[in-house]
């Protein structure tokens, strides 16, 4: 999860994350270049002393700062559309699960081998034990196996809602009546936090999200547990 | 009076002052501009794509899984001591 103070973005848990990231340094290299550019420009303009009378037009350098700011947006649009197609991408999924968003808890459903639904609520404060993240633990986490393409079919019971998981690069909106599609693939064993992103009323920020990335043998095990206590 | 020194001073540019000025300055600000973007790229960017590299190169899911589960993060799996403790 985010700590405190942090500026950078969190660090990524999935291949597509991981390109977010690497596309967000791409485009600090071209911010860094026009930022400097523009900062020296200002530094020479305010410490100039020199007063060109006979300035009138300027055809050259228009055409310059037209055609080099083209070009920019193209070495930018290029890898943004690159990685906007990466993320719809779906790797024959082995695993397809549901993500319902309600006012105010998120219940989850895996119906593909076995019939596992469970709701998944905020942990109160006063149920918190060391170690646990405020406003972010739930009682019943959504576990799923690592290094496997998953399906999550997001969508809402009443109002609109957004299931978000930053370090797995992922947002979604929950929409009543409407099945969206999320590809989702861990890269490592852990636990990915998130919480409701579209305003849903007065417990919006107490919805969260968290994902357990287990070893399959691990996830199975779960699996048979969870349909016991059934 | 006695201190300055006798001779001409040097001419000043007369004619194409603004282009020069501004073909200097280009100059100047492209070579900072590139310096501060190739700075960022080196230190940076590049370091972060190797070390998610290397963090992937030797990644053993079962050693980190055990080390995390012993640590007690994981609801789905217990660690175990904890069972012992029961």
């Amino acid at each position: 999860m985010a700590t405190p103070a942090q500026l950078g973005l969190m660090d990524a848990a999935s291949p597509v994350m991981e390109e977010m990231i690497y596309f967000h340094d791409h485009v600090m290299l071209v911010l860094i270049l026009i930022t400097c550019l523009i900062f020296y420009s200002m530094l020479v303009l305010m410490f100039s002393k020199y007063i060109y009378r006979f300035l009138t037009d300027g055809h050259v350098i228009e055409t310059v700062w037209t055609v080099i700011p083209a070009i920019i947006l193209v070495v930018v649009a290029l890898p943004s559309l690159k990685l906007l197609y990466l993320t719809d991408e779906l790797d024959n999924p082995q695993l397809t699960i549901k993500s319902v968003g309600h006012q105010w808890y998120w219940s989850y459903e895996y119906t593909d081998y076995y019939d596992i639904e469970f709701d998944s609520y905020m942990l109160p404060i006063g149920d918190l034990v060391g170690g646990d993240a405020r406003l972010l633990e739930v009682d019943n986490r959504v576990v799923l196996p690592v290094d496997t393409s998953v399906r999550v079919l997001v969508t809402a019971a009443d109002v609109i809602h957004a299931w978000t998981v930053p370090a797995l690069g992922l947002k979604m909106d929950a929409v009543p009546g409407r099945l969206n599609q999320l590809a989702l693939q861990c890269s490592r064993v852990g636990t990915f936090y998130g919480q409701c992103s579209e305003i849903c009323g007065a417990n919006h920020s107490f919805m969260p999200i968290v994902i357990e990335a287990v070893p399959v043998d691990v996830f199975e095990s779960w699996c048979d547990g969870m349909l016991d206590s059934d | 009076m006695a201190d300055v020194p006798a001779g001409r001073l040097p001419k000043p540019q007369m004619r194409g002052l603004l282009i020069s000025h501004l073909k200097k300055h280009s100059a100047i600000a492209l070579v900072f501009a590139m310096g501060v973007t190739l700075a960022y790229k080196f230190a940076v960017a590049d370091p972060r794509k190797r070390n998610y590299e290397e963090f992937y190169k030797n990644y053993d899911v079962k050693r980190e899984f055990e080390a995390m589960k012993e640590a007690g993060v994981f609801h789905s799996a217990r660690p175990s001591w904890e069972s012992s403790d029961d």
